[in-house]
């Protein structure tokens, strides 16, 4: 299936565009927060700024949306834009497939306060329906007026992965002509909470992807990003995109490049060494826009961009203790096909394929 | 491509397996109590499971523990529960509690110290409902776990029929399974439906829904996956239909156009009309919304003549398992040759031109359909097949 358009919400930005320019930019430090539990330490996150998620025409009809709901609405909604196509008429041609590890846990947990300040019975009804997985993608739905199906997966490593493996399936079968798949996640304090406890952070705000460490350092993000799919060819089109869940271990046929999702968020990240053995270019983007388990859909979009403008953005965080082949230096480059490979925690592979069309 | 459906299992209050839960549907038995796993003031009555076999039992997992009793049940009737190995098997599963980060334990300690064992956190990263299983039956292949509200069963099948359809694996296991949890118990209570007596779907007087637990799954098959391991008596699941209502994040479309959208998108898939319809397994919750908008629907697509009726007057609301459930009982009935009266039924709504079954009832055909409506204005639908003729 072809990408037919792009639509990011991240930490420096909204928009295609300034993704691009994010990723040309290179790295920058993440803001620092204190964590809740001890504010004597602080905590790298790449947050999204509320600016960025204030969209007073786009999000005019969802005002009581949350964060979450919010960030996944406007990146769809862009792709949509940055598309160039009409969905009207085509609103019940339009799947939409959202990839989620952990849902909108801010507003899970703003329910849990109301269980727990006013009691079993006295729990606001809003809150609780804005904590249902699924309501970022009735809300891209509600806002975009499309009636086709809609689902909601939560894959933790794999989430966007098995989202593109069905938004692939349903286009095949002529389920839909398009469809919008994406993934979206948000950091809040608890989580900022659960990521001191459970990964090693990042002192200086830097991911490694290339450290291939037992113990990675992560630097815990949010954000969303949205592709609109279609089988058939667009004016805007940036490159054909697949996924693959790889039953074996190996990795065959060697693209031009791989990207790593290696951001500290699955644990041991020694399988990528595998792949990085070969000469193949290999490149991590994660510094731009933060450790996600979605961060594979952000690696998608700098791989489309590469794809589209032949071109390669240089690593943001060039620590290369394992001597792999780099991507050092943002230049023209005639780039065919990028693997995008994700290692979850119990070292399954699953890649997704983006290649010229 | 035809895809199989070769096992299935269920659990909820109305029994431990299908055996027992069609035992309980002739005999009109209805489990429903208090609440006993968890301490609320909420008086709702609820349907909890009561058998949990011993060694599925995951301590702080129970809807993991309800997906795995479905699952052995399954790949039993489906002759498969020895050997899975040089199979690329899928595992996609509905849920809705299992996918949320929602120990309340956990959160009162944080909230109050600023610290908590992470223990809770734990269980939750190991309890991804699809990989657990996938980890637990030692298969390997893609697994996803559908967080669509209370369609997310019913998704889930639609998922893994896609999958088939298109070479992602060879046998699936999907459906989908939910706890009786607090925070949804909360949640529906403070949304004004559920209701404080057993519930009544399609019902004149109803008043609500009571919820529930229990888990559903099918174990799906292409065609030709099936005849080489030999299987001749099969099931067809033929058709998936899927729509959003674009309306509202709690509340059904009033005009019924994405529920119908689903079923004539699944209709189509199956290739048959409604009158090839023998029955509908409907969503039916009871409340007053839901039973209108569906009562209305079905009357409109299939005709004054539709036999049809809700299990959730047996089952309670089981929410993520919900769709899965009712495929399973839908698969059931057509072997069976017979569907369970729509407990709790009575009165003919005014506002409802058909109403469901109020006894078991024979039924003659091969096509069945299960509706499924969400949170967020999902809407699903399945038919499923029985093979008189040799295949959908």
């Amino acid at each position: 299936m072809n990408v037919a358009g792009i639509g990011v919400v991240f930490t420096r930005g909204r928009g295609i565009d300034s993704y691009e320019e994010a990723l040309r930019q290179g790295w920058v430090p993440p803001c620092r927060v204190e964590l809740s539990s001890a504010p004597d330490i602080s905590l790298p996150v790449y947050y999204v700024a509320q600016e960025t998620i204030t969209d007073k025409a786009v999000l005019r009809r969802i005002r009581r949306a949350d964060r979450f709901s919010k960030m996944a609405v406007l990146a769809a909604w862009d792709a949509v834009q940055d598309s160039g196509i009409v969905l009207e008429e085509k609103g019940s041609s339009l799947g939409i497939i959202v990839a989620t590890a952990f849902g909108p846990h801010a507003t899970t947990f703003r329910f849990l306060d109301d269980i727990l300040d006013y009691g079993h019975a006295n729990v606001s009804p809003t809150i609780f329906s804005h904590s249902v997985h699924n309501a970022a993608a009735s809300y891209i739905a509600y806002v975009l007026g499309t009636r086709g199906p809609t689902l909601t997966l939560s894959q933790f490593a794999f989430s966007f992965h098995q989202a593109i493996i069905l938004a692939e399936s349903w286009l095949n079968e002529g389920r839909c002509d398009y469809v919008l798949v994406g993934g979206v996640d948000e950091c809040h304090t608890v989580m900022e909470y659960i990521c001191s406890q459970k990964l090693a952070i990042a002192d200086d705000g830097k991911i490694k992807p290339f450290h291939f460490s037992a113990s990675p350092s992560a630097v815990p993000g949010e954000g969303s990003v949205f592709f609109l799919a279609t089988r058939t060819n667009t004016p805007k089109t940036y490159c054909e995109i697949s996924g693959l869940f790889l039953y074996g271990d190996g990795i065959e046929e060697a693209p031009d490049m791989y990207i790593f999702d290696a951001d500290g968020m699955a644990g041991d990240e020694r399988g990528y060494k595998d792949a990085a053995a070969t000469s193949v270019m290999i490149a991590g983007y994660s510094p731009v826009f933060g450790s996600m388990m979605t961060g594979s859909a952000f690696h998608c979009a700098a791989g489309a961009l590469m794809l589209k403008h032949q071109i390669r953005y240089a690593c943001p965080v060039q620590d290369n203790s394992c001597g792999v082949n780099l991507c050092a230096v943002t230049e023209s480059a005639e780039i065919k096909k990028i693997w995008c490979v994700r290692i979850n925690c119990v070292h399954e592979k699953a890649s997704i394929r983006l290649k010229l069309e | 491509m035809n895809v199989v459906i070769t096992g299935i299992g269920g659990i909820s209050a109305a029994g431990a397996n299908l055996v027992e839960i069609l035992d309980t549907f002739q005999s009109g038995r209805r489990n429903g109590g208090s609440v006993s796993l968890f301490p609320t003031v909420l008086t709702y009555p609820v349907f909890e499971v009561r058998n949990i076999a011993r060694k599925w039992h995951r301590e702080g997992m129970r809807t993991l523990s309800l997906a795995l009793c479905a699952v052995e049940e399954a790949l039993g009737d489906a002759g498969l529960q020895d050997d899975l190995s040089g199979l690329r098997v899928g595992i996609c599963l509905g849920t809705t509690v299992a996918s949320q980060l929602n120990d309340l334990e956990f959160y009162r300690t944080y909230r109050s110290a600023g610290t908590a064992a992470i223990d809770a956190v734990d269980r939750f990263l190991k309890g991804n409902l699809a990989e657990a299983v996938a980890r637990t039956i030692k298969v390997r292949g893609p697994a996803a776990t559908v967080v669509n509200a209370c369609s997310s069963g019913a998704d889930a099948i639609g998922v893994a029929l896609s999958w088939l359809r298109n070479g992602v694996c060879d046998i699936a296991l999907a459906g989908g399974a939910d706890e009786l949890n607090l925070v949804p118990l909360c949640g529906f209570g403070s949304l004004g439906i559920v209701s404080d007596s057993l519930c009544s779907p399609f019902d004149r007087d109803r008043r609500g829904l009571n919820l529930g637990e229990g888990a559903g799954v099918v174990i799906l098959e292409t065609e030709a996956v099936s005849r080489e391991r030999g299987i001749e008596r099969v099931l067809y699941l033929s058709g998936y239909g899927s729509a959003a209502d674009a309306y509202h994040l709690t509340a059904p479309r009033p005009d019924g156009t994405g529920l119908e959208a689903a079923l004539r998108k699944a209709l189509a898939e199956a290739n048959i009309t409604p009158r090839d319809v023998c029955f509908v397994n409907a969503h039916g919750t009871a409340t007053r919304d839901n039973d209108k908008v569906e009562g209305t629907v079905l009357a409109g697509v299939f005709g004054p003549g539709i036999k049809f009726f809700s299990t959730k007057g047996f089952t309670g609301h089981t929410l993520g398992a919900a769709g899965a459930l009712e495929a399973v009982f839908t698969a059931a009935a057509l072997r069976k040759g017979w569907i369970p009266a729509s407990i709790g039924f009575v009165h003919q709504d005014d506002e409802i031109s058909v109403s469901p079954v109020t006894e078991k009832t024979r039924i003659h055909g091969r096509f069945a359909v299960s509706t499924s409506l969400a949170f967020g204005g999902n809407n699903a639908a399945l038919v499923i097949a029985c093979a008189e003729n040799g295949g959908s």
